[in-house]
Parts: C-alpha cells; structure tokens; sequence
C-alpha cells in the first residue's frame, strides 16, 4: 500500500520508557516499526476505537486506543502533521481524534479515571499522567485510605530510561465518594 | 537512606510549577530532573516527564541495595497527616485524591544522590519563603 502518511521518528511510549521508530498511517491502519528492527506495533483500522491528540513538550503525542483493551503512545508530531492526520483519519477511519490536554502544574491532587486497562491522573481535569494497570504486580491497601501499586520489575523489554518507576500510592480521603467499597482498585 | 521530615510546608493552591506544556524542560533522558528555576521535579513516567512542584513534597529518601541498584522514594503531602493538621487543601478540594509516594530504582547512585540534595535544599528554600510570606501575612 502506497497511500497514507509516513513519519520517520515516531517514539512508542510505554513502562520502560520509550524507543524511537517510524510510523506509518494509512488507509488500512498504523503500522509502527521500531529503529533497527525489532518491536513493531500493527493495528488495523477497524480495531481502533479511539484516537487522541495531547500537545506534549516540543511535540504532539497520538494516542490509538483499541479494542482489546490496548493504548498505544506515538509521539513526534510536528503541528501540521496533527492537521493533516486530523482529516486522514476522519476520512479513512472515519474517527475525529479528540484532544486532550496536559497538566503541567505540577500538583499531586486531582482525579483518578479508570478505562480499561489505563489509570489517568487528572488534575483540573487535565491529563497529568497516566500508567497501565496491566504492568501492575501487586496492589495493595495500606490502611484505609492508601492505595499502593506496584509495578513489575522487567529488565529484557529494552528498558531505556534511567530511572524505572516501582510504585507509586494514592491517598483516597474519606471525603471522596468515587471508590467508595472497592478495595481492589484506588 | 537519609530522610528529611522537615515538614511544614502547606502545599499551597497558589504554587504551580508550570503555566503552559511549552514552559517545561527540552525533554532529555527519561531520568528524575530538578529544575530549580521553577522549583519543580520532573518524574519518568510512562514515557513522559511528570512535573511536580517542589512544595507537594514532604520527604525525600535515597537507599541503595547490594546489587548496584539504587531506590529513591518521594512523600507528597497529603491532608490529614501530622504536617499539615491545618491543610486548607483538604477543605478546597474535597473529594481530590492525592499522589502519595512514589518510588524509582536508578543504575545511577551518584545522580540519586544529587537529586536528593538538590530536592532537599530547594524544599528548604521553598519552605522558608512560604512561611515568611505566611508571617507577613497575619
């Protein structure tokens, strides 16, 4: 297939961090190869669900959500690329991406919003990060208000970033009423 | 591990760490970064620089294991806790829920410990200028 769009460095995010590669949107579906072979990403159109748009710092991050419960992160979009995009899948998928914006104000209360396999922190309702709950070991309650999750420790999934995330906790004052009985999940 | 329960900072709603997504640092390695003109560290987290504002802190803690490797673990302030009996936070933002802690495993001892300094001094920094400005204030 000749058609489409292609973007030579697209970086996959995810745990571990993320790694560079090239992108290709067509008619189809995304197809992401990573630099040097290796991992590649191939989702066909009529398994995306959702698709997003988040300007992050100096880019644009893509966001492919699919059926099966999956979130793929793409990020390296140039301003104009996000508009053309815009319209390729609006016309070939027939999905309008739906922006979503960053918080960047470095607070840690806000909301957390469970979809899937994703858990969104969300300040003022601004995206301020977000992490797999499939990459979760071990939760665990730590008296009535702490929620602990703890993250796998891989060392052979190319892990490139310096410092790896092992757990992070959330406080649920009894004030909130969001998870109210559910001891499983914060 | 050293640990600095200094406290006393009340995470203020004023205090923000960055007004626009363009504000922040070039993204560098995915590694823990101070930047102390705004008073913030940036986390990796899932492929993404997370800022937080220094005066969320309330302890920061390094240790390190017989592998080489090398844990760092934040305390963020949250309501209800022996710091902040007075949090006003807790009442403005009702039904909020908070990060708590989070805790990194680095190859790098040597960067673990200078951002522990680094987050060390500039909470120490933070936490006089607030509380003087509180003074000033009543």
């Amino acid at each position: 297939m000749s058609d489409g769009h292609l973007f030579n460095s697209i970086s996959l995010g995810g745990r571990g961090g993320t790694n560079p590669g090239q992108l290709r949107v067509h008619s189809g579906g995304i197809v992401w190869k990573k630099q040097g072979g290796g991992k590649a990403v191939e989702v066909d159109n009529s398994d995306v669900v959702a698709l997003t748009w988040m300007k992050v710092p100096r880019t644009n991050q893509l966001g492919v959500k699919i059926k099966d419960g999956l979130y793929y992160k793409f990020t390296g979009f140039r301003d104009q690329d996000v508009a053309s995009l815009t319209s390729f899948f609006q016309s070939t998928f027939g999905i309008t991406p739906e922006e979503k914006q960053l918080s960047v104000s470095g607070k840690n209360w806000g909301e957390v919003d469970l979809n899937g396999n994703m858990l969104t922190f969300l300040v003022g309702s601004k995206q301020a990060f977000e992490v797999s709950l499939a990459d979760v070991a071990q939760t665990q309650m730590q008296g009535k208000n702490d929620v602990i999750l703890e993250f796998h420790v891989d060392d052979t999934t190319g892990a490139n970033e310096k410092d790896s995330l092992m757990e992070i906790s959330f406080h649920i004052p009894n004030s909130n009423t969001q998870f109210v009985g559910d001891e499983n999940r914060p | 591990g050293s640990m600095d329960n200094r406290g006393g900072v009340k995470p203020s709603g004023e205090l923000i760490a960055y007004k626009s997504v363009n504000d922040l640092p070039p993204p560098r390695d995915l590694m823990i970064q101070v930047d102390q003109k705004r008073e913030a560290i940036l986390l990796p987290i899932y492929g993404s620089m997370v800022p937080f504002h220094v005066a969320m802190i309330k302890s920061v803690s390094s240790q390190q294991d017989t592998n080489r490797s090398c844990y760092i673990r934040i305390i963020f302030n949250v309501p209800g806790t022996a710091f902040n009996p007075h949090d006003t936070n807790s009442l403005k933002f009702q039904g909020s829920i908070y990060v708590k802690e989070v805790s990194f495993r680095s190859k790098d001892p040597r960067h673990i410990s200078e951002v522990v300094q680094l987050i060390k001094t500039l909470r120490r920094q933070v936490t006089s200028r607030e509380s003087e400005k509180a003074e000033r204030a009543t």
